[in-house]
């Protein structure tokens, strides 16, 4: 049992790096209907950003005190994810915004590629694996026999709050309903005065924003990162986003923590960790065969 | 962008300016001065740098291209009005190709990112007068064409050949592209191989632009059978001009085999319009139960059967996979599909990693023996009439037979009932529904024949690589499958076949790049799908569907990146 609520809190917090990723994938999918398939290494990117910013810009004598370094970290990370997430909607995405639709996909997958062989080549050591810093230190706290990481800890709340903010700006906002409107008929919003390249790139850059949060969580996390987890990161986020009804925000966390508790159960219980990423796929099609449109999806996916 | 559009103002005030008369001097001076440069040393002293730039009066090295390329400048400009475009392409091949190499004499070793190995290097002081002459010369040509009005009319062309002429020219341009893979084979130097790259693109789109390449497919389709066994001929010639040696054998059988996992992709991506992101999975399936059952050396299951029973074996249990694969996600949006497939190869990889019993995990299965017909062993080398082959060639041939199978089932796919149907669900697939056709059934059709290709080319491919493990079968495998379809032009066969080879011979060639190559063929893939999404072999009917609302753009340095832009934003 005690064992059964560990899996539980990990899965959670597991769920919630999804969740957040996820959130960018479905964001940008319900407007334009890409899938983002750079998004995972938007993700990656931010991680290393923060990483940059703690190693390389950050002073010694600061680097012991969470309460500068975290903010500074995630506002490398944002700042740079953001400005890539732009740079690739602009000259990769925009231009093709009328063509066939596996046009942008293929885009996708070099983007990915160029993003992922960057970092290998160009950030000192990154051809392995780097080591994280942990940021916020201390003990591990216990819960009823329940061990959670201060990291982890953390990284559930800001992922709530993050998640929770988000939900407000798009349900009470007037850009967050010119997004809704966007992403229900991109032509008659236009029509209605709303500037949809523009509520587009801001899709972009709250989704990637997200992400770069994900990425500087992630690192503190496990204390490393490399080049590359940006591609099972990507793929495990949009699992969770398809698992909770693509297009759908509430559908995407729910999605995440769903994904993250299966995720942790399946590797206890059933599989063990060498098919752990094995689990993620097969929910992937264990859904798309019985609930296509996800969890909170209302519309049947499309054919289209 | 920016540089685009000054471009564009520049050559309206070219326009306005130049008569005539005053063109015609500027472009005779321009191509004067680069058959000058061209002949004229292009470094003062150099050990190190390829291609005897220091020599006179001898064109050797990259000073042959800008040579080649001017060959058709005055031509184009005495014949006049029309050939603007055309003309641009070649003027600016001249002039990228001497800017590339006096970068790469003068500061090779320091260019950004380590991009030209180890030669090169000394600043400017090292570039000789030649290369400064060919620059400038260029200059003039971009100059002298941008002059020309820019009312393009499409004009064809049709040199109205008599038939025996015609046939002639088939065997030339095929002989044309053989020489030209021969050729890029042979070039070892970095810096020459990408003076090469950029003649043959500046070549091309000059030639595309008089309509020369319409003329010649327009050739290929009337006389279809003539042109088909032409290649046929030369393709079984081939080995038997090596003299015993397998070297090129070699390269060309695992061309072939992957083109034909190419082709077969081709279906599924081109015809279809699925993309599918883990099709090596099903090429690997057909890998692994190609080694099992061929009585390798490390197999786990020990019954050996003959080959064209593995083969088939292979080809239908990778089917299996695809319709296993298919059935849930086909009846989604395809966006969908790219995903579960990308998560199946994903799978497929962790499964041969872990199932030790079966495929022994990571170390793989080696030792798959040669093949064996009967008592007719592959490996041998034989005497055919006199001339020795050595044991490759037969390789050769099964990939040849192959590969001619799966082009015959590809064309008549393509042009049967279900073909069209499949470019329906392609276009439309709620149009197509709407038509009748059953598009779940028939996507059903093309993944599972894309998937049955696969399995075929992926037995016989154990064989030729003789070892069979996890590694081979990953997401980038996939991706640079993926990218020879796209890149060589998504539903045809020359397409197919071209990016294969492109693909294959690319990285070889660009070995200095070292570890640089993935990054550039990201980028590669990024540029291409923006300003040449149908590839280089063209679908016509593709071809005007993505070129539609596009206006075309007069500019040769390529379609200027801000004006396509601008027209999508202002629909």
């Amino acid at each position: 049992m005690q064992q059964f609520l560990q899996q539980l809190v990990n899965g959670v917090v597991l769920g919630a790096t999804y969740g957040l990723i996820a959130l960018g994938y479905t964001m940008v999918y319900g407007i334009i209907q890409l899938i983002n398939f750079a998004h995972g290494e938007i993700f990656m990117v931010g991680a290393f950003a923060g990483l940059a910013m703690y190693s390389y810009v950050l002073p010694e004598s600061m680097q012991g005190n969470p309460f500068i370094v975290l903010p500074l970290v995630i506002l490398a990370a944002v700042i740079v994810s953001v400005t890539v997430a732009l740079l690739v909607e602009r000259y990769g995405y925009r231009p093709l915004r009328r063509a066939p639709r596996l046009a942008p996909l293929i885009t996708a997958i070099g983007v990915s590629i160029f993003l992922q062989e960057l970092v290998r080549l160009f950030y000192p050591g990154a051809r392995s694996q780097v080591s994280f810093p942990r940021i916020i230190e201390g003990p591990n706290l216990e819960l009823g026999g329940v061990t959670i990481a201060r990291t982890s800890l953390f990284l559930l709340v800001v992922a709530l709050a993050l998640m929770v903010a988000l939900q407000t700006f798009i349900r009470t906002s007037r850009t967050g309903k010119a997004m809704r409107a966007t992403s229900q008929d991109a032509d008659t919003a236009r029509l209605m005065g709303i500037n949809t390249d523009r509520i587009i790139v801001l899709t972009f850059a709250l989704g990637a924003a997200l992400a770069a949060v994900a990425g500087v969580m992630q690192g503190m996390r496990f204390v490393s990162i490399d080049f590359r987890i940006g591609f099972l990161g990507g793929v495990k986020a949009f699992t969770a986003a398809v698992l909770g009804g693509i297009g759908n925000i509430t559908g995407a966390m729910l999605g995440g923590f769903v994904l993250g508790i299966v995720e942790a159960m399946t590797t206890q219980y059933l599989l063990g960790s060498a098919y752990k990423d094995v689990a993620a796929f097969v929910v992937l099609i264990a859904v798309l065969v019985f609930r296509p449109q996800g969890l909170l999806g209302e519309r049947v996916a499309v054919r289209a | 962008m920016i540089v685009s559009r000054v471009a564009t103002s520049t050559s309206e005030r070219l326009q306005a300016t130049f008569t005539r008369p005053v063109r015609l001097a500027v472009g005779g001076a321009g191509s004067l001065l680069v058959v000058a440069g061209c002949l004229l040393p292009w470094a003062t002293f150099f050990f190190g740098f390829p291609g005897k730039v220091t020599l006179a009066g001898f064109p050797g090295g990259s000073r042959l291209y800008p040579l080649l390329l001017v060959a058709v400048a005055p031509l184009l400009l005495v014949a006049v009005e029309g050939r603007r475009r055309a003309g641009l392409a070649a003027a600016w091949g001249v002039f990228g190709i001497t800017a590339f190499n006096i970068a790469a004499i003068g500061f090779g070793r320091d260019l950004p990112l380590g991009l030209l190995e180890e030669r090169g290097g000394g600043g400017l002081g090292a570039v000789a007068i030649g290369a400064w002459l060919a620059l400038a010369g260029g200059a003039l040509l971009i100059a002298a064409f941008a002059s020309l009005p820019s009312s393009d009319e499409e004009r064809p062309f049709r040199p109205g050949l008599p038939a025996a002429l015609e046939l002639l020219t088939i065997a030339l341009s095929l002989g044309l592209i053989l020489f030209a893979v021969v050729i890029a084979l042979e070039v070892d130097e970095t810096s020459r191989f990408i003076s090469l790259i950029a003649f043959a693109t500046a070549a091309g789109m000059t030639l595309a632009r008089l309509n020369v390449f319409a003329y010649v497919t327009e050739l290929f389709d009337r006389h279809r059978t003539v042109t088909l066994a032409a290649a046929a001929i030369a393709a079984v010639v081939f080995p038997f001009t090596q003299g015993g040696n397998a070297y090129w054998i070699r390269v060309f059988a695992s061309i072939g085999v992957f083109a034909a996992a190419a082709i077969g992709l081709n279906v599924v991506v081109g015809l279809a319009g699925l993309l599918d992101l883990g099709y090596i999975a099903f090429f690997g399936v057909g890998a692994y139960v190609g080694a099992l059952f061929a009585g390798a050396a490390r197999t786990t299951v020990h019954v050996k059967l003959p080959f064209l029973v593995v083969v088939v074996m292979g080809a239908v249990i990778a089917a299996i996979f695809g319709v296993i694969i298919g059935a849930p996600t086909l009846r989604l949006r395809g966006d969908y599909l790219a995903i579960v497939t990308l998560g199946f190869g994903e799978i497929f990889r962790i499964l041969a990693f872990n199932f030790d019993w079966l495929t022994r995990g990571p170390n793989g299965i080696s030792g798959v023996p040669d093949l064996a017909i009967g008592s007719y062993n592959f490996g041998a080398t034989n005497e055919v009439l006199g001339f020795s082959l050595p044991g490759f060639a037969n390789y050769y041939f099964v990939e040849l037979i192959l590969l001619a199978a799966i082009i015959l089932a590809f064309t008549r796919l393509n042009d049967s009932r279900i073909g069209r149907a499949w470019i329906a669900i392609r276009e439309d697939e709620t149009a197509a529904a709407a038509m009748g056709i059953n598009t779940y059934r028939l996507k059903m059709l093309a993944f599972g024949i894309g998937a049955f290709m696969a399995g075929a080319a992926g037995t016989v491919n154990a064989h030729v690589t003789t070892q069979v493990s996890p590694d081979s079968y990953g997401f980038l495998e996939s991706i640079l499958l993926l990218a020879a379809v796209v890149l060589g032009g998504m539903g045809t066969i020359g397409g197919a076949l071209l990016g294969s080879a492109a693909l294959f011979i690319v990285p070889e060639k660009l070995r200095s790049f070292q570890d640089k190559r993935l990054l550039l063929f990201g980028i590669a893939l990024i540029v291409i799908i923006r300003f040449r999404p149908e590839g280089i072999v063209a679908n016509r009917r593709r071809k005007a569907e993505l070129h539609d609302a596009d206006p075309s753009t007069g500019d040769a340095s390529g379609a200027p990146p801000g004006a396509p832009v601008v027209g999508a934003v202002a629909q």
